[in-house]
This record gives structure tokens, sequence and C-alpha cells, in this order.
């Protein structure tokens, strides 16, 4: 509760005009703590990449600054002092800037959420902010979204916290990213967002009813929008980040925010947009459609000939079909550049080119009979003769040889000063990764992304020194190491996907229709990766009964202990009662050895029945339980198939024992033969009887009820 | 210092006033009509000229010339900037000469002989200090805004030697100079105008409802239907971005289809043009030309699959060709195209056309 006390405070010290008249401030958060562009990443940090020629960051300053935004904190931590003197150099840290740019490092940042903490720790924020990550390339004009939430913070006394912006885009649009997936429900008329979800690799949306239930009566629920990672927060976000140290990421946030609505009276809104883009560069599959949609002009006025961010020699000159060309660029005989083609400055291509939908960077020298395809080459890059490059990203300072082939998604990373060089004559796979850094000594490194970059770029030059290069990998005369050989294995895949983002389903009409016959499939996915979990807890369910065998514990302790087991390993219901049949049942089994004969393990099962049957009965309650216990039986029985006799004085002594009842065993025995086997088992004559008999029973019984 | 305050809020004004150029436009092409565009500009150019440090009129040119090119390459497709800054350089050329005692007057008299006998161009220098040139320019300057302030009301002034009662008048998207022209006749005269749209921005729907608000007979149409109503319509107004320097025009997409058919009727066209918007660029020069905008207008970012599939464009001017414009009318007057070089040569220097 201690933001409602800032808040009430905060209102006190300002009154309403005066919060007007404040500057509008935004927190960039030039950071985007995952290694989706490792290995690039490891060199330059994600904000300055380069989109279109221009670092990523300064789209996210520029879009701010149009918004009249007046002054940026910018939270760097990976690598922040290229941030930082990139930004010193920029128009942003002119005297005469619009935009006073703030720029915050530390180390110690790990999340979004840190970086708000730290931001209430030092007080950054006065009044309404824009929370935007330094890959989000926009042109959309939020200062509508900012007047309705200004409004709405009016109205209702400051519950809402915060407002979301969200562009429309119908689902199976090349810029929305699948990782971001939403399915938002809100409240049509106030925009307020009643529940959020991430669609990613899930089958089944559940909602929860209470969110129908109250507020006004009609309803959207919507996955047309596509996430532009923009928010505007009040004050009371960065409080509350503070208040709930758990938070690490935005989706926390909303969450946290949605469950908790009732108790703390937050609210967040939305505001959906038709005009404008907005998107952030989240992975390289939005790397490259962020890429050729600011090509295609969609970011207008954020296109590369408007030469944004004021700097010398950068302005291009854009003529038909979205070709633009850089100062001093040199086109050889017969070359073409069909369409939706970028060239920066200073840069040669020999004769009988062919480019489309390419980025080609300053300085770069490109060979003759090249063919370039939504290629993405940085600056200082060297392409030999007869090179075809299709969708793949090439960095600063890459060589490739002649009669290179690069196929869909390959890309280089490198150091700046020793480059990758490939070739010639080698064809790279689908998904190739090829870098100055060694694969295995980023394991050696592991996640320390966030550790201070200078000595540790040293003392790695010199191992990969030590390392030879692999001829067969990166050609006779190349330089590099391969990240990721191909798409085949399903770990690469995972990799690959990590680094490019999920590559969004060409037939989405076929996937829905799968999507049944995926159901089943998927629950056997989801299930198998607890099945460590299960295992382990019908360990301990074992041991525990076990020791309470042992040391003569009261029934109702070893339920306690199975319950807390149970939340312990994250088990079902169910799987606790299948578990703890079958482990009982196996009891004799891993007391006595596999030898018994069928008396024996009656002799010794039927006591043990008895001493657990609280036990039991304490799981056992509802009909479905029954069932779900007595399919346990047959499992096992079916399983140790010389003791099939058994089953039937077990299942009499759990019916004596009143842990099952008759109608469940009867219905079990008329439905639940599924296979052979099963049937089988239910031809043993014993068993035929017990059930004959059992009928009788209930026969009688009724007629004396009768 | 009080100096370098004057100067740092200087700079920060032309900062500003970058930025907004390079913003301005999102869509519908400008946020302000050109007429303010360009009396920004003469007004931050008379703040670089009382505030920039300059002794003589040939440092003041440098400075000036150094902003424009910034001014202009800010937002390529705003040429009134361009042409403001010419029109300054002409000032101080103009209040140089005069300060020299000699009349530059004469020296404009252009004639046959002369430009075969002048060579190359005048070897002035302009270095020589005068101390009344700065309160001079300053005061043309301020001449130049008030004949800005009043462009409008001149041409709406002539509207009704051209607009006769009962005229069928067709005009294409929305201007502001032949909204004014328009309302002006209506004072006096019954007329019916027909607006063609200008999709997809539409803004010949804002202009229709501004018509219809002043009470004139009002007909919005679709682009497509241009030809087939050209036969009934007397005259075509239109508004235009650009005067270029062949007499021909740069104007909104659309314009072309209307001055073709125009011309098939034979149907005047009639262009109301501010002086200011006359510029000396010619319509070869490709890159700078033509201005796309998102596509945004043309097919939603919405529509999803489709758009990784086509190409869409979204361009925003057309060029009109000289022979299709019968008259153009400015503050000054009617002009046939063919007399716009000799406005041209009047209003700018020759020697400041590349700035």
């Amino acid at each position: 509760m201690s933001s409602r006390g800032g808040k009430q405070k905060k209102g006190n010290v300002t009154s309403e005009q005066e919060e007007e008249e404040q500057p509008l401030q935004a927190v960039l958060v030039a950071d985007s703590f995952n290694r989706r562009f490792f290995p690039i990443s490891k060199d330059q940090p994600r904000a300055l990449l380069p989109l279109g020629n221009v670092a990523m960051i300064d789209y996210t300053l520029e879009f701010l600054t149009s918004t009249g935004v007046q002054e940026t904190f910018v939270f760097c931590c990976w690598m922040s002092n290229k941030i930082k003197d990139h930004l010193l150099k920029s128009k942003w840290c002119r005297p005469t800037s619009p935009n006073v740019v703030h720029i915050i490092t530390s180390d110690l940042y790990r999340s979004l959420g840190d970086v708000l903490r730290d931001v209430d720790a030092k007080n950054l924020v006065r009044n309404d902010f824009i929370l935007v990550y330094g890959d989000v390339v926009s042109n959309i004009d939020v200062s509508q979204a900012l007047q309705e939430h200004r409004h709405r913070r009016k109205v209702d006394k400051n519950i809402s916290v915060m407002t979301m912006v969200f562009k429309e885009s119908s689902p199976g649009h090349k810029s929305r990213c699948e990782e971001d997936d939403v399915i938002v429900a809100m409240d049509s008329k106030s925009k307020r967002v009643l529940h959020y979800q991430k669609t990613q690799g899930l089958k089944k949306l559940q909602f929860p009813m209470n969110i129908f239930q109250h507020g006004s009566d009609e309803f959207e629920i919507r996955h047309d929008l596509l996430d532009c990672h923009i928010s505007i927060c009040s004050p009371q976000v960065a409080e509350l980040f503070t208040d709930n140290f758990d938070y690490q990421t935005r989706n926390d946030f909303v969450r946290g925010i949605l469950v908790n609505e009732e108790i703390l009276g937050n609210q967040i809104h939305l505001y959906v947009t038709q005009d404008g883009y907005g998107a952030r560069v989240s992975n390289l599959q939005m790397y490259d459609s962020v890429s050729s949609d600011m090509v295609r002009r969609w970011v207008y006025p954020l296109t590369p000939e408007a030469n944004f961010t004021d700097q010398q020699g950068q302005g291009c000159t854009h003529s038909r079909h979205n070709v633009y060309r850089g100062a001093e660029v040199s086109l050889g005989h017969g070359s073409q550049m069909e369409e939706n083609v970028l060239i920066g400055r200073d840069t040669s291509i020999g004769a009988n080119c062919h480019i489309s939908n390419s980025v080609i960077g300053n300085n770069c020298t490109i060979g003759d009979n090249v063919v370039l395809d939504r290629a993405h080459m940085w600056n200082n890059v060297h392409i030999s003769s007869n090179v075809e490059i299709h969708q793949s990203v090439v960095c600063d300072g890459a060589v490739v040889k002649e009669a290179v082939r690069l196929n869909k998604q390959c890309y280089f990373s490198m150091l700046p000063v020793s480059q990758v060089v490939i070739g010639p004559n080698l064809s790279l796979p689908e998904g190739t990764v090829v870098s100055m850094h060694h694969p295995e000594e980023e394991e050696e490194d592991d996640d320390d992304e966030f550790l201070s970059d200078d000595q540790e770029v040293g003392h790695s030059k010199d191992k990969t020194r030590q390392k030879a290069f692999n001829p067969a990998e990166v050609g006779p005369e190349g330089k590099g190491y391969i990240w990721k050989a191909s798409m085949n294995d399903t770990e690469d895949e995972e990799l690959a996907q990590c680094l490019w983002g999920l590559v969004l389903n060409p037939d989405p009409e076929s996937d829905s229709e799968s999507e049944a016959s995926e159901e089943s499939q998927d629950r056997s996915r989801s299930v198998s990766p607890e099945i460590d979990d299960v295992n382990a807890f019908q360990l301990e369910v074992l041991g525990t009964l076990q020791r309470g065998l042992e040391e003569n514990i009261v029934c109702d302790n070893l339920v306690l202990e199975i319950n807390s087991l149970k939340y312990a390993y994250n088990i079902t219901l169910k799987e606790v009662m299948q578990i703890l049949t079958r482990v009982v049942l196996e009891y004799p089994f891993q007391q006595q050895g596999t030898q018994l004969t069928t008396l024996q393990y009656t002799g010794s099962l039927l006591p043990l029945l008895k001493t657990w049957s609280p036990v039991f009965k304490n799981y056992i309650k509802r009909a479905q339980d029954h069932l779900d216990c007595l399919s346990a039986v047959e499992e096992l029985f079916l399983e140790q198939d010389t003791h099939q006799t058994a089953m039937v004085k077990v299942l009499m002594k759990m019916y004596q024992l009143e842990i099952l009842e008759e109608e469940a065993i009867l219905k079990w025995f008329s439905t639940g033969a599924t296979n052979d086997k099963s049937r089988q088992l239910r031809k043993n004559q014993g068993l035929q009887k017990f059930i004959q008999w059992l009928k009788e029973a209930e026969d009688e019984s009724s007629e004396e009820g009768e | 210092m009080p100096g370098a305050d004057k100067e740092a809020d200087l700079t920060e004004r032309i900062e500003a006033f970058l930025a907004d150029l390079k913003r301005g436009g999102c869509g519908t092409g400008p946020i302000r009509g050109s007429g303010e565009t360009a009396r920004e500009t003469t007004a931050l150019l008379r703040k670089v000229t009382a505030q920039a440090r300059w002794s003589s009129a040939g440092d003041l040119m440098e400075i000036i010339r150094k902003e424009g090119r910034r001014m202009t390459a800010a937002q390529p497709s705003e040429t009134t900037v361009g042409n403001m800054v010419l029109r300054v350089l002409k000032i101080i050329r103009e209040e140089y000469a005069r300060s020299r005692g000699s009349s530059e007057e004469t020296d404009q008299q252009e004639s046959l002989h002369k430009l075969l006998t002048s060579g190359g161009l005048s070897d002035e220098n302009f270095r020589q200090h005068y101390v009344h040139l700065k309160a001079n320019v300053i005061e043309a300057i301020n001449e130049l805004l008030t004949e800005l302030e009043g462009t409008t009301d001149n041409i709406a002034m002539q509207a009704l030697e051209h607009i006769h009662s009962n005229e069928v008048i067709m005009t294409v998207g929305r201007s502001r100079t032949v909204e004014a022209f328009l309302k002006d006749a209506a004072r006096k005269r019954k007329f019916h105008v027909i607006v063609a749209e200008c999709a997809p921005f539409c803004q010949g729907h804002e202009m229709a409802t501004n018509l219809s608000k002043a009470s004139i007979e009002t007909t919005v149409i679709a682009d497509a239907a241009i030809f087939a109503v050209m036969s009934r319509v007397n005259k075509v107004i239109i508004g235009t971005q650009t005067v270029l320097a062949n007499g021909g025009l740069r104007a909104v997409n659309g314009t072309h289809t209307v001055a073709l058919a125009a011309r098939h009727h034979s149907t005047p066209l009639i262009v109301c043009a501010p002086m200011f918007k006359l510029s000396p660029q010619f319509p070869n020069e490709e890159d700078t030309f033509h201005k796309f905008v998102s596509p945004h207008e043309v097919l939603p970012f919405t529509e999803g699959e489709i758009l990784s599939k086509v190409n869409v464009h979204c361009p925003v001017f057309d060029y009109v060709p000289p022979e299709l414009i019968t008259l153009f009318i400015s503050n000054i007057g009617g002009n046939a195209p063919s007399y716009i070089y000799r406005l041209m040569s009047e209003l700018y220097h020759p020697e400041d056309h590349d700035l």
C-alpha cells in the first residue's frame, strides 16, 4: 500500500495545472536483457545495431522527440560506453536539442524491473512518462494516447497506472512478432484491460469468468494487436516495481496488476491505433521485417533520405521503386537495383549484379555478378564476385570470397578488429551463424552478458588465436567459427528460432485445421518434461510409506506429507492417486523382490492395504477418483500379468475396506476396456465371479431397500 | 554575455524549424499551408539578419545561404522555403547596390546585347561595409512579409474577373488559395463547384465542407469521374504546391488527370498560385521532385499478409506540363505560363539559383 501513500503525497504537492506544464519525460531502456542477437550483440549493443544504416536507438529517440518528449533518461547496461559515445556524438546531445538526454549506466540492471526500480530510487520521474525500449521503431503520434491517459487519471483519481500502445494488424502480418502475440480482453468503452495473455505456444486460451461479470456490458477480445512496446506510465509504475521486487518485465507487471486489481485498485488501459507504425526489433525476423517496412516507407517521415539524425554525409536520394542511394555510390555496368534497395555512401558495386530488397551499408565493395536478395549488409563489408546472398545479415567488416552462396537466415557476426572471412567456393546452409567468437568460449564465460566487456574481449581474443579455423566450415581462406551448423538438429533449430524468432506459418488456415489433431500430441508433450518430477514424486511417496510402516506413523501425517510432496513436485491430484495406488501395489515387490508367488504377494499386500486405507480414503472421494484408482490398478496388473489372479483379491479387499465403491467397480468393468489386453483381463474367471457377486449383492441391497 | 545568449536562441529556433520541416507533412501534406511556411521562413531569416554576426553583405549572404541549404535539405519537397531564401538574398543584393549608389535596376535591364557583352557574371564582392545596410535589409524583409500576408487576399480579389454567374467550376483536392478565391466570388455570384476528392488523402472532402459552409453549391466526385464530368465544366481552378521554372506545376496527385481532361474538352485551366510558390527548379531534377509517403492510406497496415507480397507506393505529387495550363493567377495579376521565366528573373537573382 505504500504506492497509495506516494500517490497522495504527489497529488498534494503538485496541483494539476502544474502537472500540465511539466515537461514530458521518457524512459528509454537501451538494453534488451536477452541474447537474441547473439553473437552480434557481443560486440555491439543491440540499440546500436544499424537498421537502414542508422542505429536503432536513433529511431527511438526521434520518435520520442517528435511526440514532444523533452527529457529522456537512457538506461544502458551492456556495453554502456559504446551507447554513451554514440549518444554524445549524436544530435541528441547538442545544446539545441529539444529533447534533453540523460544517460544512466549501471552494470547491475538485469531486467526492465531493475531499471524501473532505479527510476524510483533516484526519483527521476515526476509525472507521466513514456516507457520504450531502445529498439523500437515508430512514428505513432502518442499525444492522443497521452491525452486519454491524463484524462483518465484526472477523472479516476490516479487509478489508471499504465496505457499500452498497440497497433491494429491482422494475424499473419509479417511485422507481428510471434513472441509478442497477445490476446487481450478489454472493456470497449473505457478501454480497460481485463485480461492479458501471451499466446505464444498456447493452443487453448482461458479467460476467468469474473472479468465479464463486472464493469460495463461491452467487451472486446482482440487478437489483432501488434505490441508496439510503447507504454505511457504513471509515476506509480516505478513505485509498484519497487514494491513488487519479483516483477522483471512489463508482462509480469501487467499480469500482476490485473491479478491484484481488486486489492490495489490499479488499472491498465489500452490505446489502439490504426495509423502510424510501431514495432520492436526483438529478433532477427523482426529486424528483417522492420527494415523492409522502413525502406518501403511505412515509417514515414523516418525514411532513409530524411537523414533525421542530421549527420554529415548520411543523406541519400530516393528514386523510383524505393531505391535509395547515398553519396558517391558507384554502380557497375549492367547492374540492377530492382526494388527496395538502400545503399550507403561510398559503396561500389560491380557489373551485372542483381540487388533487391536489401540494405547495404557504407564503404562496402561488391564484386561482379553478385545476387543479393533480402540481404542486410552493414558497413565495410567486402563481397567478391559471383556471390549469392539470400536473407542474411552480414555484419561490419565481413569478407565474403568468391563463389560463396549464403542461403536463408545466415548471419555473421564479427569483432571490429579481426574480421570474418568466408570462402571461396562454399555454400552455407540455412540458419548458419559465423562469428569470430568461438562458441565454446561463450559457454565458458556463460551468461556474463551483463559484465563489463572491455577486459573480457581482450582475453577472449587470446583464446581465439589458439584455436584453428575449420576450413571445411568457412572455406579454405576463411576465418571464423560456425556457431550453429544447420537446422536439422532439434537443438539447433531451437537456437535458430531463438535468433530469428518463430517463422510465421505461411498458411494459417491449415494450421488451424491441424490444431485439433495436434492437441493430443500437445498434451503428451506438455507432460513429458514433468516425467522427472513424477518419478521423483513416486520415489518420495514410496519412501514416505516405508518410513510410515517402520516408524508406525499415523495415516493422517502420511497424508500431510504426501500433500506437501504433491505441491513440491507440482503433481496433479489424479496423478497423486495413481502413483499412490501403484506404489502400494508394488510395495511387496519392492520389499521382497519380484520373484514372489501370487499367494505370497497377496499375503503381504492385503495387510498393507488395511493399514493404509485411511490414506486411500483421503484421496479417493469422487466417482472419477474411483475410476482413476481402478485404472491404476488395472495398469499395474497388466504389467504384472503373472499375478493377475491376485487382482480380484486386491479389489475385494479394497471393496471391503470401503476404499472402492461397487458402482465404480461395475462401471470400470463395463466401460474401461480399451484394448485387447484389458479385455483379456476382464475375462479372468476370478474377476468375472467377483463382479457377479457384486451385482448380486447390489440387487440384494436394492431389494432390501424396497 | 547577451550576444552569446542571442545566438544560442537563434540556433535553437533554427533547429526547431528544421525539425518541424522534417517531420512536417505526415501523410496529407504540410500541416500548415505553404503561405505560413513562407512567412515563418522569412521571419526566421529576418531574425538571422538581425542577430547573426556579419559585417558586410557578403558575410550575410553566406550565412543566409548556409542556413538556406540546411532548410531546403530538411524537406526538399517544400520549395517555398528555398524560394524565400532566394528572395531574401535578392533583397540583400538590391540593398547593397542601393547603398553603393548604383541602381541595380539598370543592371537588371537585360538585353541580348548585354548578355553577349557581359561575359561572366558580375564580379561584385559585397565586401564593403555600410552602416545602414542592416536596417535597410530588415526593412525590406518586413515589406516582403507584408506582401506575403496579403497574397491570398490579392488573389481572391481577382475572383470576380474570372468566375461568372451560373458557371460550373471544377477543382481538385484542397487549396487554401482556391478556397479563398471561390468564397470571394460567392459573395456576389452564384455558381456550382465540383470537387474531385483526391484519393487517397481525400482532402477534397474538407474543401467541399468548407465551401458548402460558405453556401456555395458543391458536389464531390470520385477521381475516376473527373473525365466524365468535365464536359459540363466551364472552368477548372486549381491550386498548386510549386510553380516550376518552365511554367509547369508540381501539384497534388490527380491534378494531371484533371489537366488532361480539361485539355481534351478545351476547358480553361486556371492555377491560383501566389508568387512565393514560384521556384527556379526544373522538372527534370527527379530526385527531389517526388515525395512518397507511408503507403498506409493506399493499403492499410492492417491488411496483413498481402503486404509482404506486394509493393505499395503512395506518391503525393503530380507534374503538370505547362502546355496544359491556360492561366496563372498570382498576387500580382494573371500571367500565361510562357511568362513565368520573366517573373523568375524579376524575383530571383540568377546567381542565386543554386544555393
